[in-house]
Order: C-alpha cells, then sequence, then structure tokens
C-alpha cells in the first residue's frame, strides 16, 4: 500500500498538470459584452409617443469645434439625426466610454433633458449606468452659462469614464437643441 | 509512532508545501499586476497603448477569415471580420457586415447589413444611418443610378433623397455593387495596415491580465484556485505558527 503523502503529491502534480495545459491550450476569450438595451426607434417612440420624420441639424465647422470642447474629441458624424415631436425632441447619441461606443437615447424639452437611456452598452465594464437609477440623476437637468450641467450626476466607482462619457452626451443633446 | 497532533502538523505542512508552490507563480502574477493598477497613473501607464499581434488577438481586434471589398470613389472599401476599413485604415465606430459601397456624387456610401455610413471627401463621416432611417433591415445590396443611392431589402429597392434622411420605393430595376477578390499582394498590404493601425490600451489589458479574463476561462479558473489557494494557505500558516511542545 502507497503512502498517502505520496498520493496527495502525485494527485497534485496530476491537477496542476492539467490546470497548466488547460491554460496553455485553451484559447477562450471573453471581451465581446454587448448588450442591448433598448432598439433606438423604441426609444424615439417610447419618447415621443410615435416615430416622427428623420430631421438633421448639418454641423458648420464652428459647430463642429464647439463639440469638440464639448466632447473633448469630434463627434463621431458632422450631421446629427433628430426626431420632433409635440415640443419635445429626442436624439441618438454616441460617445466612447473606455475604448466602446455607448449609445443613448436622450428626449429633450424646454431646454432641459426630460429623459435618457442606454440603448447599446458595449464596454465589459461599468454597465451600471445603464440602470435607471443612475441615468433618472438626468432628468430635469439644463446648461449653465458656462456649458456645464445645472446638476452634474454621482460618479460610480469602477465606471467612471462610462459616466463621463454620459455626462458629455447630455451636454451635447442641450447644445444640439440649442442650435434648432 | 507519531501523536495525533504531530500527525496532523506533518500534514499540514505538507499541503501548504506543495499549495505554496503551485500558487507561487500565480500569486506574483496578481501581486504585480495589482500593483501595477493600483498605481497606473503615477507610473504614466494610463494612456499607454499596446500592439502586440497576439494581444489584439485576444480582443478580436485582428480580422479571421477572409475579407470582401469593394472598389468605390477610386478608394478600397474592406469588411473583415465585421471591421471595415477604408483603404486600409480601421473605420472606428463604424462597424458591421459590409454589403457594398457606391460613390453617390462626390460622396462615398458604405452600407452593411445593418447600417449606412455616408462619408465626405476628407473621410470624415458625415452621416449614419440605421434602422430608424432604413427601409427594412437587413439590407441586401447597394447600388447608384441617376446620381441618386439605392438600397435593397427584403421590400425591394428603395431610393434616396440627397441629404439620406428620406426614401421612397424605386421601382426601376437596379442591380447592386460586387465585391472585388484581393489578390495577395493587396491582401498583405491590407493586414499589415490593419496590423499596424490597432492597438489597445494598457490598463486595459493589466486590468484583464490582473482579472485572468485576458487567457480565456482557463485564466478566469487559475485566478479563482489562486485565490482560494491563497485563503487555505493562510489557515495551514495560522494552524503551523504554534510552537512545537518539546
Amino acid at each position: 500500500m502507497k503512502p498517502i503523502t505520496l498520493e496527495l503529491a502525485t494527485a497534485s502534480k496530476k491537477l496542476c498538470f492539467f490546470f497548466m495545459t488547460a491554460f496553455l491550450l485553451c484559447g477562450g476569450s471573453a471581451f465581446s459584452a454587448t448588450r442591448v438595451y433598448q432598439k433606438p426607434s423604441d426609444f424615439v417612440k417610447s419618447a415621443l409617443g410615435a416615430l416622427p420624420p428623420t430631421q438633421a441639424l448639418k454641423l458648420t465647422a464652428a459647430q463642429q469645434n464647439a463639440v469638440s470642447r464639448l466632447l473633448g474629441k469630434r463627434y463621431k458624424t458632422t450631421t446629427i439625426r433628430y426626431w420632433t415631436r409635440n415640443g419635445k425632441t429626442a436624439y441618438i447619441l454616441e460617445e466612447i466610454g473606455k475604448v466602446e461606443y455607448i449609445t443613448t437615447g436622450i428626449s429633450v424639452k424646454g431646454g432641459r433633458i426630460e429623459g435618457m437611456r442606454v440603448l447599446v452598452y458595449r464596454e465589459t465594464h461599468g454597465m451600471e449606468v445603464a440602470r435607471t437609477a443612475f441615468t433618472k440623476q438626468f432628468n430635469g437637468v439644463s446648461v449653465k452659462s458656462d456649458s456645464q450641467l445645472s446638476r452634474n450626476p454621482r460618479n460610480i466607482a469602477g465606471a467612471t469614464l462610462s459616466v463621463r462619457a454620459l455626462t458629455k452626451l447630455a451636454r451635447l443633446a442641450l447644445y444640439l437643441e440649442s442650435l434648432r | 509512532m507519531s501523536s495525533e497532533p504531530t500527525k496532523r502538523r506533518r500534514v499540514a505542512r505538507h499541503w501548504h508545501r506543495w499549495l505554496g508552490l503551485f500558487a507561487a507563480v500565480p500569486l506574483l502574477w496578481l501581486s504585480v499586476t495589482g500593483l501595477l493598477l493600483n498605481h497606473i497613473v503615477d507610473l504614466g501607464l494610463n494612456d499607454k497603448r499596446v500592439s502586440a499581434e497576439w494581444i489584439l488577438k485576444r480582443y478580436h481586434q485582428l480580422p479571421e477569415g477572409k475579407p470582401v471589398a469593394f472598389k468605390a470613389n477610386e478608394r478600397l472599401v474592406a469588411g473583415w471580420d465585421g471591421a471595415l476599413y477604408l483603404d486600409g485604415k480601421f473605420l472606428e465606430g463604424f462597424e458591421g457586415e459590409l454589403v457594398g459601397a457606391v460613390g453617390v456624387k462626390d460622396k462615398l456610401v458604405i452600407a452593411t447589413k445593418e447600417s449606412v455610413g455616408v462619408f465626405d471627401g476628407s473621410d470624415a463621416m458625415e452621416i449614419e444611418l440605421d434602422e430608424l432611417s432604413l427601409p427594412a433591415l437587413p439590407l441586401q445590396g447597394v447600388a447608384v443610378a441617376e446620381n441618386v443611392l439605392l438600397v435593397k431589402s427584403d421590400s425591394g429597392w428603395s431610393s434616396f433623397s440627397d441629404d439620406f434622411l428620406l426614401f421612397e420605393e424605386w421601382n426601376d430595376s437596379a442591380e447592386a455593387v460586387t465585391f472585388n477578390l484581393l489578390n495577395d499582394e493587396e491582401l498583405d498590404d491590407l493586414k499589415s495596415a490593419i496590423t499596424s493601425s490597432r492597438s489597445m490600451p494598457l490598463d486595459r489589458v493589466i486590468g484583464d491580465a490582473h482579472s485572468g479574463k485576458l487567457f480565456g476561462w482557463p485564466g478566469w479558473l487559475i485566478t479563482d484556485l489562486t485565490a482560494l489557494g491563497a485563503i487555505i494557505l493562510t489557515i495551514l500558516g495560522l494552524r503551523l505558527f504554534p510552537k512545537r511542545k518539546s
């Protein structure tokens, strides 16, 4: 009969060999994290009650510069679509959180944000910003004379960049509203 | 014959020794990456990027399979593994399965199954059309007739207004543009352009290396086992701590 310590050592070695082999051979990956919370068309319908015709703001060079100052870089398109009905406007805007774009729906009425919803979240971290408890902080927010929001949202530990991205998009939506 | 406490100590020492051996390298890895994460700003690593090929592959930044390419307005538009490239340059923020690319007046229009991007002469994306501004999805083809953009979907061909915001049914015939097969040289040029244009933020790579995610599920498993091992090592170490009675 083998001594018990020898058996344990053999078992440990086998276990170690198995995990090391799995580690070296396996090519698994977990970096695709796209979460679709709502289709953009569904957001526009829910925010405005119907889907009105698409309109667009073609930004001039000066307006593009103003947008760059708000975002810290150029917006991904030079023409931005919007939908308006009964004095309310809906925007579908995108901004990079850390490395991926966050697609966000923002409705604005009378120079104030009426609702915000994260529609598509592609980052692997920081998806807490998609929770209603976070986005509802933007409700009723307007922009001050220095282009800052009248009330900034609370930060979320581990989601700082995503919080910043949504804050920038809120400022962008209010800026676009002032151009219409 | 040894007494019961001595036997227990021997077993505990044995397990402590072997567990310590197996956990040593992963614990060192976790400690070093953890320290780097905690001081990432102090060390100036937060704005550094890495472009090592194996890391780009881990993050699916390098395409697999074969590319589909269209030539329009003397530009090469390639779709490869869901990413889109214009003359080998990655189109950030615009992705999908490439359906076609056409020149409409001075604009370059790139269509994927889910969206259409209109690019001006300076390669800036002028407007992106998604399900809100397209007839139906998925798109099946794209064409130009009489300087008008046409897209094909399940509902047939639709023509777009000059500002691309309105569309209507197109009743005339149309033929979708077909893709060009790239020769080996064009393919190599595209590959090297793609590799040199992609990178990942270093702080994200370190974070994923720390959690084990960088290495897929075996990485997660080893991180979990190492954490469990550290707990067991602590317990065994505490049991071994009291001095042996002489």
